[in-house]
């Protein structure tokens, strides 16, 4: 159909190879067109007020524009004629200019070597740079004294003389632009950049109705100072999915495929994005069922313009593995599903959801979450903390402990922002002292206590300003800025100044081992040399010998957070003594920095992390409740708002505004309350789709109008498995103690030591400041290993598996019973062993006291080679005193377990398989298909470890629906 | 689709104003006209072998020397001639110099992406990476196009994959082996064995009951590239497990050690002398990677001491060992990192560093229709650019492509409809098969 819809409309495309054809549909057949009508094209769709037909976008933009008085043409305008005498300015008309002709790109003079020995900074925006290297005498780019020679009119007007080709002709209004400028001298003045109140762009939104159609865009900007300008000629433009509409670098959009995306524009700082739609059936104008839930009804304001009709409700088995999994990353028990499903009161599912919230695998499975994104790593913690092992166990019962608790989403920032080492009042010693005592295994609590989470500040990958500023924004405002280190943000308002100044806000704040505040370095002194007596031990050494120390239960000394502000008292001094030498004070230059996107300056004489908390539990904070309301959400729908979840960018708005608008505004006014918004979430319809689709919502994949499956994460499937395979008794003990539950951090995590099973099924790294360091993609090695692990044929045949439990209740062998025949054997041969030596015991029991003691040493003699035959088969020996005492001490080698009466059916056991695994009863033509295979099975614990496998392996098992 | 956004500010228009600029790339209908009239020699490998060196080894110390550039440049190690009159390597790839007749070298190849995973991006799909979509890496295509049978993998990563299978879909992709062999010792990809007392027939009336009840997700499987990636996954894996053959290629230890012994007893060697074994026993693409070229400080002392003694005896040893097998003529070899390095040397760190450098690289290629044993392109006297015509990513790719009888002008449809040329840009480099 694809195919046949292209030949039929070949657009124009950038990676097709073919020329373009552009057909008008009038050039079609008939009989062809009345087709492409049928399938392609919707019904007429009704304008919606806030939306611009494209057909008249032009003359509705001009009479809306009741600034065009003072508003300036456009330079082509302006600048048709060469005599204008007016003159551009560099910041508002050179530097978009030249990004327009392509010249800062990357490949041209943004490179960070130049290009034929010109450099420009890449995006434009670092003004001074950019005019020094034009202005270079070497470069030959601008020439004032002889204004034709200069290079940027004589090579981008010739072809031959630029290696990037032609760019403009002479006489044209970008030449006379660039020549105007440099008549009037080149100017620029480094101190005074232009603020950008803010670009209008009209239209503000495009609705398509069919393909082909074509809309141009105008860009108004507005600067502080009161003008404003049409700058349509200046901006650079792009799609962020040019399937559905592409934008071609004059602001000309055309219409592709159904769905909606945005097109952007960039000039000066700004970047705006332009939200496009061309609904996929008739637009909905239903204003009778308003849901009553806000997510629904803000979720469906935007699947109404696009003419998308949602999937209905999951059924309640779908809903209670899927709330479960979701909600604290555990499968649900058999039990509790069955009594769910049997529950008949209107009010189940929210009743289900608060249990859920309430139960501690919230707070484990969160709290394993909130470690991916605050960047809790075994690897980067190296050396923290002077015990080895201990750090990560700390970070995640610290936040574990706050979640289970629900303490408010700011306050538990609070407690990493603006963390110190000791607890008010505390002195070093004593913090010491709790610390040694924390980081014993066990004791995590004592550090869950404490009120901040300094270890956060000690990463190995978070020491440089530059790193922090990085790693803040990721953390705290799901933003990466890391591309303003080097040169103009190319998606978001940040220039590399904006990095530099906030990396800034990062320099006094010191953390590492060794590092102990000014008073306190004596008793640090002497807690080591208590541990060394008085030995000079360096590095791994001394390292070693604190570790030992804190395991015989010595106090160690820790390292501590510090706010250095040495530098400023330095200057202090100085500058007294100056004072006191001459009179005159002198004054003192305070560093400073800022925060990201707020004028003012931070001075860092006092320490700034009070000053960023402030900022990010500001109300208007535009990132801070949006990251985590964005992350929360993607668990739920396995996509963001703004997807990806930590790319929140000015060109990359979020798929539903308005929702995400509510959301965090709501959170806020609920005080950062995380349950709250957990609770929001799910008991929505939206989140309660089915995941079957109808026509309209078939490709559906951002606007949430059905569930879309995806693959659990790597420590729920981990966990899942185990709990679907174990025993009752054992699954339940795990269920109870989440300590050794994947999703609860009971896993070692360390690079090269990860567990198999974990990093094969995509468990974050933690490493690199990114949501993607965790995996959700399937994989070959993944279906091996469910397949054919040893661990998962252990699992299945295990004593203490579920299958053991399934056969001793259906009253036959277990899989422990019926072992591969070598295994066989070799029991048979022990049972031999076994057999003559209570043989022997008993016949050295007959002898008389007086002999006993002649003939001890020989039996002990054929006791240890009996035991050592015995060892060598993975096979345990009561001790020899404990068999001269009671013979029966040694139960029969290879008796199968008391094989008891049964007590359940085989159906029964399938529906509980069913339960166990899938959350749901067989459908009457699975159990039928099972009984038979177990029927037909060599044993029945074969028939019923192959039903476990195969129901663990189904797609039902490792996704969630 | 997720839209993936760099630093660099990649945008589709990027890649319009390549495609005005370069106008050597084939259409479809001139590259089957070139091929009717025997202009094209159709490829003669039907597997290959890829290595990737990620970090972007320096070209100034490896395989494009400029002994005669003044010292900034020119660095602390000196050309020694190889086994083909006229060509130099650095000195410290003898064993390469000795095999220099099986490969050929390409010089001033250059692009402009200096970001390491654009660059690899670059480097492993032939496409200069867009926003919009993902290129699919050599491998995925050769999987798609000539799948091996059900019981060998199409890809193998060792250990990891450089390139994921882009807009083909998550079903192309490699299986990653997670671990590199060691020499000496056995090497077996964890779960590929039977284990735990089952046997084949067990194997296989458990998958015949898995097909029966895994029918939950029918409905929506065609339109779900998870949903199909899982199905895909799940039947390979059961092939795999079923088949002996399979895990008899991954077990490097069934080698004699006379023929071990020539790849060298690094980790790396011993992936390449896997890479052989696995494409020996039908794999189509193995990939093969050699980290730590991300030279920005102390230079030489890194190359000298721990990468090229790495690479020369394990590149040397495979193509000994692809000739000694009579594997040459059919395994494409294609050996490139991401970007060369700065011409100047920089000072960083005492003996100087250097730092990226896409204007300027080398990539080098051997088996199949490869005329070893010669130099193809060329680069300025610092090696700061080449001295004509750049050869770019995309003609290599074009050209390994080519050798392995893929079309590179051939289109793909992406999920949304989108046609896609293999290798847009690309033009078949004629002087590599001459």
């Amino acid at each position: 159909m694809m195919n046949m819809i292209r030949q039929i409309f070949p657009y124009l495309h950038p990676l097709m190879t073919k020329p373009m054809i552009h057909l008008c549909q009038k050039d079609l057949p008939v009989g062809i067109l009345a087709f492409v009508c049928g399938c392609m094209i919707a019904s007429h769709v009704a304008m919606s007020p806030a939306f611009a037909d494209p057909a008249n976008a032009k003359s509705r933009s001009a009479e809306s524009s009741n600034e065009t008085d003072a508003t300036l043409q456009p330079l082509s305008k302006r600048f048709a004629n060469k005599d204008t005498a007016e003159v551009p300015d560099f910041q508002k008309h050179v530097i978009p200019l030249l990004g327009r002709l392509g010249c800062n790109g990357r490949a041209c003079h943004g490179s960070f070597q130049g290009r034929g020995g010109f450099q420009l900074s890449l995006f434009g925006y670092d003004f001074k740079a950019d005019h020094d290297a034009l202005l270079d005498a070497a470069s030959g780019r601008v020439d004032v004294d002889d204004v034709a020679e200069s290079l940027i009119l004589s090579k981008p007007s010739d072809a031959d003389l630029h290696e990037g080709g032609k760019r403009f002709d002479k006489g044209t209004w970008q030449h006379h632009v660039l020549q105007q400028w440099i008549k009037a001298g080149a100017t620029h003045d480094a101190n005074t950049i232009h603020e950008l109140n803010r670009v209008d762009i009209s239209p503000a939104e495009i609705l398509f109705s069919d393909k082909g159609e074509t809309v141009k865009l105008t860009a108004i900007a507005h600067w502080k100072d009161g003008s404003s300008e049409d700058v349509t000629e200046l901006c650079r433009f792009s799609s962020n999915n040019d399937a559905i509409a592409e934008i071609d670098n004059t602001g000309r959009i055309q219409s592709g495929g159904r769905g909606d995306t945005h097109v952007v524009v960039y000039y000066d700082k700004a970047v705006i994005p332009v939200p496009v739609i061309r609904p996929v059936g008739a637009s909905i104008q239903s204003i009778a069922s308003q849901p009553k839930h806000s997510i629904d009804r803000l979720v469906k304001q935007k699947l109404d313009k696009l003419g998308i009709v949602p999937s209905g409700l999951c059924t309640d088995s779908e809903f209670i593995r899927r709330a479960s999994l979701d909600i604290t990353g555990i499968l649900p028990e058999a039990e509790v599903v069955r009594q769910f499903l049997a529950d008949d009161s209107v009010n189940k599912r929210e009743e289900l959801i608060d249990g859920l919230l309430a139960s501690p695998g919230y707070a484990a499975w969160w709290a394993t979450r909130f470690s991916d994104w605050t960047g809790n790593s075994d690897e980067q913690l190296t050396n923290v903390l002077p015990i080895r092992n201990a750090a990560t166990r700390l970070w995640y019962e610290w936040l574990r402990a706050r979640l289970q608790k629900n303490v408010p989403y700011d306050e538990i920032i609070e407690g990493i922002v603006t963390a110190e080492n000791r607890q008010p009042n505390e002195d070093y010693v004593s913090y010491c002292e709790t610390m040694t005592q924390a980081c014993k295994p066990g004791n995590e609590k004592l550090f869950a206590e404490r009120d901040g989470l300094p270890i956060f500040w000690g990463r190995r990958n978070f020491i440089k300003p530059e790193e922090r500023a990085i790693g803040f924004a990721y953390t705290f405002l799901g933003v990466r800025i890391e591309c303003a280190q080097c040169h103009k943000h190319p998606f978001d308002k940040w220039s590399k100044n904006d990095f530099e100044s906030f990396s800034k806000l990062f320099t006094p704040i010191r953390y590492n081992a060794n590092l102990v505040n000014k008073e306190s370095k004596q008793e640090r002194q002497e807690l080591l040399d208590a541990i060394t007596n008085g030995e000079k031990l360096r590095g791994g050494d001394l390292r070693r010998a604190v570790q030992k120390s804190a395991q015989q239960g010595k106090t160690v000394p820790f390292g501590e957070l510090i706010f250095d502000d040495s530098n400023i008292k330095r200057l202090r001094k100085t500058q007294a003594q100056a004072q006191r030498k001459r009179g005159k004070p002198r004054a003192i230059k305070i560093p400073t920095g800022k925060i990201l996107g707020v004028e003012e300056l931070v001075p860092l004489d006092v320490d700034p992390r009070d000053a960023l908390m402030a900022w990010l539990r500001s109300a208007d904070n535009p990132y801070f409740a949006k990251a985590i309301v964005n992350r929360v959400w993607s668990n739920y729908f396995g996509d963001g708002i703004v997807s990806p979840t930590d790319d929140m960018n000015l060109a990359n708005p979020p798929v539903n505004q308005p929702l995400m608008d509510h959301l965090a505004d709501e959170f806020i006014r609920h005080d950062f309350d995380l349950k709250w918004l957990h609770h929001k979430i799910v008991t929505s319809e939206t989140y309660q789709r089915s995941s079957e689709t109808n026509t309209t919502n078939l490709m559906d994949r951002t606007n949430f109008s059905h569930h879309v499956p995806r693959r659990l994460p790597a420590e729920v499937v981990y966990d899942a498995v185990i709990l679907a395979t174990g025993s009752d008794q054992h699954a339940e003990k795990i269920r109870t103690d989440l300590n050794q539950m994947a999703i609860a951090e009971g896993k070692p995590k360390r690079r090269n030591q990860q567990d198999f099973a974990l990093e094969v099924f995509g468990q974050s790294i933690r490493e690199s400041n990114c949501d993607c360091d965790r995996s959700d993609a399937p994989s070959l090695l993944q279906s091996i290993y469910l397949r054919n692990d040893a661990d998962m044929h252990k699992r299945l045949s295990d004593k203490n598996g579920w299958v053991a439990q399934a056969c001793s209740e259906l009253g036959v062998a277990g899989p422990e019973n019926s072992p591969e025949p070598r295994k066989a054997a070799s029991r048979k041969r022990a049972e031999s062993y076994r057999k003559q030596f209570l043989l022997r015991v008993a016949q050295y029991q007959k002898l008389s006291v007086e002999k006993q003691s002649g003939a001890k040493p020989q039996l002990q003699r054929d006791y240890n080679r009996m035991n050592a035959k015995l060892k060598s088969m993975k096979l345990d020996v009561p001790k020899l005193s404990k068999l001269l005492k009671d013979r029966n001490a040694w139960p029969e080698l290879n008796a199968p377990n008391s094989i008891k009466a049964p007590v359940k059916t085989i159906r029964e056991l399938i529906e509980e398989a069913y339960l166990r695994t899938l959350s749901r009863y067989p459908e009457p033509e699975e159990t039928e298909i099972s009984v038979s295979f177990i029927e037909e099975s060599k044993t029945p614990a074969d028939g019923m470890q192959s039903l476990l496998w195969a129901l663990v392996n189904t797609k039902e098992f490792i996704l969630s629906h | 689709m997720k839209l993936h956004r760099t630093c660099d500010g990649m945008q589709r228009r990027d890649m319009l104003k390549a495609g005005v600029l370069s106008l050597g790339g084939l259409t479809l209908g001139n590259y089957m006209q070139m091929a009717h009239a025997g202009q094209v020699q159709p490829g003669r490998a039907d597997r290959a072998i890829f290595i990737e060196l990620p970090g972007g080894p320096s070209h100034l110390d490896t395989f494009d020397m400029k002994p005669d550039a003044a010292s900034e440049y020119r660095g602390s190690f000196n050309p020694i001639p190889t086994n083909v009159p006229g060509i130099q390597i650095s000195e410290h790839l003898p064993k390469l110099a000795t095999v220099a007749d099986k490969f050929a070298i390409l010089r001033g190849v250059s692009h402009t992406l200096a970001a390491h995973r654009l660059g690899r991006e670059y480097v492993n799909t032939g496409s200069k990476p867009i926003p919009a979509l993902e290129y699919p890496g050599y491998g995925s295509v050769l999987s798609k196009e000539q799948p091996s049978e059900t019981e060998i993998p199409s890809l193998v990563a060792v250990p990891k994959a450089g390139q994921g299978a882009g807009f083909l879909g998550i079903r192309f992709a490699a299986l990653e082996t997670n671990a590199s062999p060691n020499y000496g010792e056995p090497f077996s990809v964890r779960g590929i064995s039977l284990s735990g007392g089952i046997g084949i027939d067990e194997v296989q009336r458990r998958q015949n009951l898995l097909k029966k009840l895994d029918r939950r997700f029918a409905k929506l499987e065609k339109n779900d590239q998870l949903l199909e990636g899982l199905d895909k996954f799940g039947d390979q894996a059961y092939s795999m497990i079923t088949s002996a053959r399979a895990r008899e290629a991954f077990d490097i230890s069934r080698e004699p050690e006379s023929f071990s012994r020539q790849f060298g007893e690094e980790s790396f060697g011993q992936s390449c002398m896997l890479a052989l074994r696995l494409v020996e026993s039908g794999v189509r693409l193995v990939s093969v990677q050699l980290g730590g070229w991300d030279t920005h400080t102390d230079n030489f002392s890194r190359l000298k001491d721990n990468n090229l003694p790495k690479l020369d005896a394990g590149l040397s040893g495979l193509l000994k060992g692809l000739e000694q097998r009579g594997l040459l003529e059919t395994t494409a070899v294609f050996v490139t990192g991401e970007f060369g390095r700065t011409p100047k040397i920089n000072s960083r760190s005492a003996e100087g560093g250097r730092d990226h450098y896409p204007r300027c690289m080398f990539m080098l290629m051997a088996g199949g229709a490869v005329n070893g044993g010669q130099v193809i392109g060329e680069s300025d006297d610092n090696a700061s650019g080449p001295r004509h015509e750049g050869i770019s990513p995309d003609d290599v790719a074009a050209s390994f492509y080519h050798n392995l009888g893929i079309d590179p002008t051939m289109e793909y449809d992406t999920n949304t409809g989108r046609p896609i040329t293999l290798v847009r840009d690309g033009r078949i480099i004629d002087e590599l098969f001459s």
